[in-house]
């Protein structure tokens, strides 16, 4: 098969301009904001709203199509070609509804949220140039421009979280967010350089159909197919294979911040609320997800592996450090981490259905939960003066906002319990599908593997106990500000937001009822599933993984009762605890206030998030700055050193030189003229001019030759 | 016109130099004007010239009849008896490996005229002396013939030392001798495998001509050429019709090589033991990479930036640098293109290594300029791996690299001469929150940080992407280096996050703190001329960061020729 005939510029279909439309509009926001400033928050929301208009048009054009592509040669390189290609699929048209939806709600949330800032022109320009490269990852079908947009992405991201640039905690937070990134970014790029040295491609549909033609010989991946009519035949070794999988999976690792990446994402709360829940919520960190949804079909058994062993891994260690933190965003962004764990855990346990649920459902009722604490934040903020001064993030300061702000606590519970998996919450059908395919999956493996089921359902019990933690905290008890306030300040009475705030979060609360998705208990009955199915691997044997299809109905069956009861009882167990330990009054509720730092080990296990933060600046960091310096060192005392020591030598050896010219050359002819000079001198003292003296030297030479001829 | 186009490139600075000599003190306000008229100029030229150039045309780089806009009169010739004929050429043209580059010292010499318009010191001198380098820099791009390429090459040293020496900083001496000297060096090398390249390199043309087989005035087909070779790999051309020949085309034909010549293909000379050309490679090599500037040669730079005004500077980095690169592939590579492969890991490996060290470097300056400089060093290391893949991608990638590293690095530098301009000081811990006080600036730190991170949609990342994919497909391809080096190489892209990342945050975030009260009246942010310089800029950083065919087009025939040239040689 020539690869040219796979990737051919299609023709022209209007639906170019609908795309066009789609990054064009969020890039036209981004601009009007930045350079006309005036009524940014008015124009960025206008055009959002339109462009949510655009994608629902789309939605209800191509829905339950088979996918369009759309493709154009962007440049030439000798005889290989680069291309661009758009794809509109299912899939793509459900993330262009979510994002663009959660985008405008967020858009219409921070127009009172940023109110008051002086520059919320650049807030909201940086939000549209978000939204432009968010909908480039979702739009585009070919690796190098889902690579591109990646990293706009990655940049809209980190000019985000140090939005508020004054604070110096929010620009380191911005820094370690774009390196971690980046890190991830780097097996990107190694996997871009893999798949691109074997297919010479970066277009998703030509990698998947060479893949599909590549064959494992003696342990080494083949690619045969032609090019240009010309037969081309790159061979690697068969690990590439693996190897481009797992590569590809470190990009997803750096932006859907998985372990050993992850710690960037709790830092990233220091950026405004509304854009921890559009970016680092519900949509670009869905982003890694996403991509390994894309390329699924080329990841091999031993890829699907590794990313298995990943979600799992973070899902339950960012439960864990959820249990005991005191500022509610963080317990939502280790909570995120978690739910991210579990979209990854699905992808590597090959549940490419019940992922992707997961990351629409988390998308809704992690928004709605960030959105209605960005509302308690924000009208506890109404509540500072020049006088008091209090983190308004802090838990500690919360308590009995219920009785303040009803609205929001009936949005957050509702998102809560969606998060906690209660049955009749979108949360419980999405996890519920996830713990279903690992335990079908693990029991197809087996081996070793049983740990990551331990560790599946083991968060299921945590999620349940630290989401209920927190809305006990938060929404009963007593209002804790004012006794830690001065006494002599009356505060301004509390209450719920107006309607910029209430209404988005209350259309993403209804979005958490499992109603949205259908009437069933199960998930496989939802819409979503109907629309979304699992894809077949393409790999080559030996190296292709099982596919889940390919286990009978009635397994799933037979095992879903078991993991459905086990999950709620988890769930509840989760519930009950937390409310023993914090329902008002309770002993560690009424401690609550003083707590400073955990005590204990695994306390501070917990709230220092295995400590990892801490290996890498502590270790990690210190030691490539300690390397920098000492390489700076070895360069200007060592290199330098020594090209200014030849300098010195040099000098040296011409101050020798000269030395050896002056006195020894230049001695030598000094000498020559001097021993003349003497002889002449002496021979001249002789000419004295006096005959006597001549003829006395005569007589006496004669009377010497007379001597010397006689004897 | 178009005939002699390239000579009026080359010539255009020079008549602008002979302006401002001529020119009484009394109009010294004039001096700038020359020069930014005689760049403009210069750049509208180079524009005609790429516009001119046949993108159809194919690309060997070892024909001459594949290099366009040339010109070639004979210069000076010396008959030698037995010994045959030495001839020197005025032998200009361009192709897809230095079309790009011309284009690129056209813009940044343009770039540092208006850069140059605060100078008020000795303005006569320095107009003059800028004008000249401005005319030796392009000549030496466009030269064909490597004595006139080294003449031009030599030239640029001399004003190049005088306007860092007396124009520059506080340790302007040190490091204008220390630049001229080191770079001496290099050409010394060069200079040995030139003579070597002369006594072993013969015209086939000329000879042609002199041996009667054909009329001067004929168009040579590629028969006649052929002919004339073969007539001398078998004798059947008398020794004294062999016209000896500075031709950099004719050098990167191994027929072309005298039959038992120290540097012929077949002839396996040797030097110490170890063979001529292997030999005569290193030294090319080395010469060039001084220039580049890889490590271990690099330590010059640093202290030439840091000592030398922002316009030199931005010449400096912009340009001069790439004449390393350019040398390396025209000279180094095209000439002995089986000793290039013999020591493909080495060069893989001293550019990875380039990588990573100048980054590990510029992570610890503590002097804004000095940053500057070791990234600088790193991203020509992108030049060294990218040509050591030999590969059409990897190449492409170096010439890519060098075309944005030129625009990013003239940025960069103007950046900094921003600031200091401003307060004369450029410690990037005596500032603190700049954003408060200059946000426009700051925009286009951000803008200039990020393009040279490599970011997507800056041009740098174009480069870099095609030196990664290049390096890795090489061993699959031709064998030329490992898969593990562009895979250790990208670790440099996140310590080049890293520098500029913490250099923004320490500068310009946080609350405005500056160590010197007084700064903060000086502080004012950009002004017109800088927007002028910097706007233009961030365009082409852009433009060629989205539409890489522009330039792609252009370089395109020749890369694949040249790769082609090195994967047929070494497989002879």
């Amino acid at each position: 098969m020539d690869i040219n005939d796979i990737i051919i510029v299609t023709d022209f279909n209007p639906l170019i301009f609908w795309i066009l439309a789609l990054l064009g509009i969020p890039l036209l926001s981004f601009f009007t904001a930045t350079f006309l400033k005036k009524n940014a928050p008015l124009w960025a929301s206008t055009l959002l709203f339109a462009n949510l208009l655009v994608a629902i048009y789309l939605a209800i054009e191509y829905w339950g199509t088979q996918g369009v592509t759309i493709r154009g040669d962007w440049f030439g390189i000798g005889d290989t070609r680069f291309t661009y290609s758009f794809f509109i699929d299912q899939l793509a048209l459900i993330m262009l509804l979510v994002v663009n939806f959660i985008a405008l709600l967020v858009h219409f949330f921070s127009i009172e949220y940023m109110r008051h800032d002086a520059q919320k022109a650049r807030y909201f320009g940086l939000l549209g140039l978000f939204t432009f490269s968010m909908l480039g990852i979702v739009l585009f079908n070919d690796l190098l421009f889902i690579f591109i947009f990646w990293e706009l992405v990655g940049l809209s991201s980190y000019l985000l979280i140090g939005f508020w640039f004054e604070k110096k905690s929010a620009s380191l937070a911005a820094n370690k967010a774009f390196i971690m990134n980046r890190i991830g970014d780097l097996g990107f790029l190694t996997g871009l350089m893999i798949l691109y040295a074997q297919f010479q491609t970066f277009d998703l549909e030509g990698i998947k159909s060479l893949t599909i033609l590549s064959s494992i010989e003696d342990g080494n991946w083949i690619a045969e197919y032609f090019k240009n009519g010309e037969l081309v035949r790159n061979s690697l070794d068969g690990r590439w294979l693996s190897a481009a999988g797992i590569a590809l999976f470190c990009g997803a690792v750096g932006k859907s911040a998985q372990f050993p990446l992850q710690v960037w994402l709790p830092d990233a709360m220091e950026g405004p609320t509304p854009v921890s829940a559009l970016i680092h919520a519900a949509t670009m960190v869905a982003a890694g997800v996403f991509m390994i949804a894309r390329i699924f079909v080329i990841l091999d058994a031993q890829a699907l592996e590794v990313i298995a062993v990943v979600g799992a891994i973070t899902a339950f260690m960012a439960a864990v450090a959820a249990l005991s933190q005191f500022d509610i965003k963080k317990v939502l962004a280790y909570s995120t981490i978690s739910q991210l764990g579990y979209m990854v855990l699905a992808m590597g346990v090959g549940a490419y259905t019940a992922g992707l649920f997961h990351l629409v459902t988390h998308a809704m009722f992690k928004a709605g939960l960030f959105l209605s604490a960005g509302t308690i934040i924000h009208q506890l903020h109404q509540l500072e003066t020049e006088e008091t001064r209090f983190d308004t993030q802090d838990m500690r300061v919360m308590g009995g906002l219920r009785k303040f702000m009803p609205f929001t606590f009936f949005c957050f519970l509702i998102c809560a319990l969606a998060l906690a998996g209660i049955p009749g919450f979108t949360g419980f059908l999405s996890k519920d599908a996830i713990l279903l395919d690992t335990a079908v999956w693990i029991d197809e493996k087996g081996g070793g593997f049983y740990f990551i089921e331990v560790l599946a359902f083991a968060t299921v019990l945590l999620t349940a106990f630290y989401t209920f933690r927190m809305i006990f905290l938060v929404f009963t008890g007593t209002f804790r500000l004012p006794n830690l306030v001065d006494k002599s300040v009356t505060l301004k009475p509390l209450k719920d937001g107006n309607i910029f705030l209430k209404l988005p979060a209350v259309l993403l609360a209804i979005g958490s009822f499992s109603l949205v998705f259908g009437l069933s208990f199960k998930a496989e009955d939802t819409w979503f599933y109907q629309v979304i199915q699992n894809p077949i691997f393409l790999v080559p044997e030996p190296y292709a993984a099982f596919n889940l299809i390919d286990i009978p109905l009635e397994y799933f069956e037979f095992l879903h009762a078991r993991v459905v009861t086990i999950s709620i009882i988890l769930a509840l167990a989760g519930l009950v605890t937390a409310f023993l330990m914090y329902r008002p009054g309770a002993r560690f509720a009424t401690s609550f206030p003083e707590k400073r730092e955990p005590i204990g080990f695994f306390r501070q296990i917990s709230f220092y998030h295995w400590y990892q933060n801490a290996l890498y600046e502590k270790v990690i960091l210190k030691f490539i700055l300690m390397m920098s310096r000492w390489l700076a060192w070895f360069d200007e005392k060592v290199l330098d050193g020594f090209v200014n020591m030849i300098a010195k030598l040099q000098v040296v050896i011409a101050h020798l030189v000269a030395w050896f010219d002056k006195n020894i050359v230049d001695g030598f002819v000094h000498l020559t003229t001097y021993t003349t000079g003497k002889v002449g001198q002496m021979t001249r003292s002789i000419q004295s001019g006096n005959v006597q003296g001549y003829i006395m030297a005569a007589m006496a030479f004669l009377i010497l030759m007379l001597i010397w001829l006689l004897f | 016109m178009i005939e002699n186009l390239l000579t009026y490139i080359i010539f255009t600075p020079l008549v602008g130099a002979l302006v401002v000599l001529l020119l009484p003190k009394s109009q010294s306000h004039l001096y700038r004007i020359v020069a930014l008229v005689a760049m403009a100029v210069t750049l509208v030229l180079a524009i005609v010239a790429v516009t001119n150039f046949d993108t159809s045309v194919a690309g060997l780089t070892n024909s001459e009849s594949q290099i366009q806009l040339t010109q070639k009169t004979e210069w000076f010739s010396i008959e030698m008896g037995d010994l045959g004929k030495f001839s020197v050429d005025y032998f200009v043209g361009v192709d897809g490996l230095n079309l790009s580059l011309l284009l690129l010292a056209a813009i940044v010499l343009f770039i540092g005229a208006i850069s140059s318009w605060t100078v008020e010191h000795k303005k006569k001198g320095y107009f003059g002396l800028y004008l000249l380098l401005a005319s030796s820099i392009l000549g030496c791009f466009v030269a064909l013939d490597f004595f006139l390429f080294y003449l031009f090459f030599e030239f640029m040293l001399l004003p190049m030392y005088f306007l860092i020496g007396i124009w520059g900083g506080p340790r302007r001496e040190y490091a204008a001798i220390k630049f001229f000297l080191y770079t001496l060096v290099g050409s010394i090398l060069i200079l040995i495998v030139m003579i070597g390249l002369y006594n072993s390199v013969y015209d086939p043309f000329k000879t042609g001509v002199e041996a009667g087989i054909f009329e001067a005035s004929v168009l040579p087909t590629e028969e006649m050429i052929i002919d004339v070779q073969q007539g001398v790999q078998n004798g059947a051309i008398d020794d004294a019709d062999i016209v000896k020949s500075f031709n950099m085309i004719s050098m990167a034909d191994d027929a072309n090589y005298l039959p038992y010549s120290i540097l012929g293909r077949n002839s396996f000379g040797e030097i110490f033991g170890q063979s001529a050309r292997w030999m005569a490679f290193l030294a090319l090599l080395i010469g060039f990479a001084i220039k580049l500037p890889a490590f271990p040669f690099h330590t010059w730079l640093p202290d030439a930036h840091v000592e030398a005004p922002t316009p030199v500077s931005v010449v400096l980095a912009g340009i001069l640098l790439k004449i390393g690169g350019y040398g390396i592939i025209r000279t180094a590579f095209s000439f002995f293109p089986d000793a290039a492969y013999h020591y493909s890991w080495l060069i893989g490996f001293f550019g990875l290594f380039s990588i990573l060290y100048g980054a590990m470097n510029a992570l610890a300056q503590k002097d804004l300029k000095k940053l500057i400089a070791y990234s600088s060093v790193s991203h020509m290391g992108f030049v060294l791996l990218g040509l050591a893949a030999m590969t059409v991608e990897g190449v492409t990638g170096a010439i890519y690299q060098m075309f944005s590293h030129g625009l990013i690095s003239s940025m960069l530098f103007l950046i900094a001469g921003v600031i200091y301009d401003r307060t004369h000081d450029r410690g990037i811990e005596n500032y603190g929150g700049l954003a408060n006080q200059m946000p426009k600036y700051t925009v286009m730190v951000t803008i200039a940080f990020f393009a040279s991170l490599g970011l997507p949609g800056f041009s740098g990342f174009i480069a870099e992407l095609m030196v990664f994919i290049g390096a890795f497909k090489s061993y699959g391809v031709i064998g030329a280096i490992p898969y593990w080096m562009p895979i250790v190489a990208t670790a440099g892209l996140v310590l080049g996050a890293g520098y500029y990342l913490w250099t923004l945050q320490r500068m310009f975030f946080g609350k405005f703190w500056v160590k010197d009260k007084a700064w903060k009246e000086h502080l004012t942010d950009l002004n017109l001329r800088e927007y002028l310089m910097l706007v233009p800029l961030v365009v082409l950083i852009l433009w060629f960061g989205i539409y890489p065919a522009t330039l792609l087009d252009l370089i395109g025939n020749s890369v694949e020729g040249f790769t082609q040239l090195i994967s047929e040689s070494i497989q002879k």
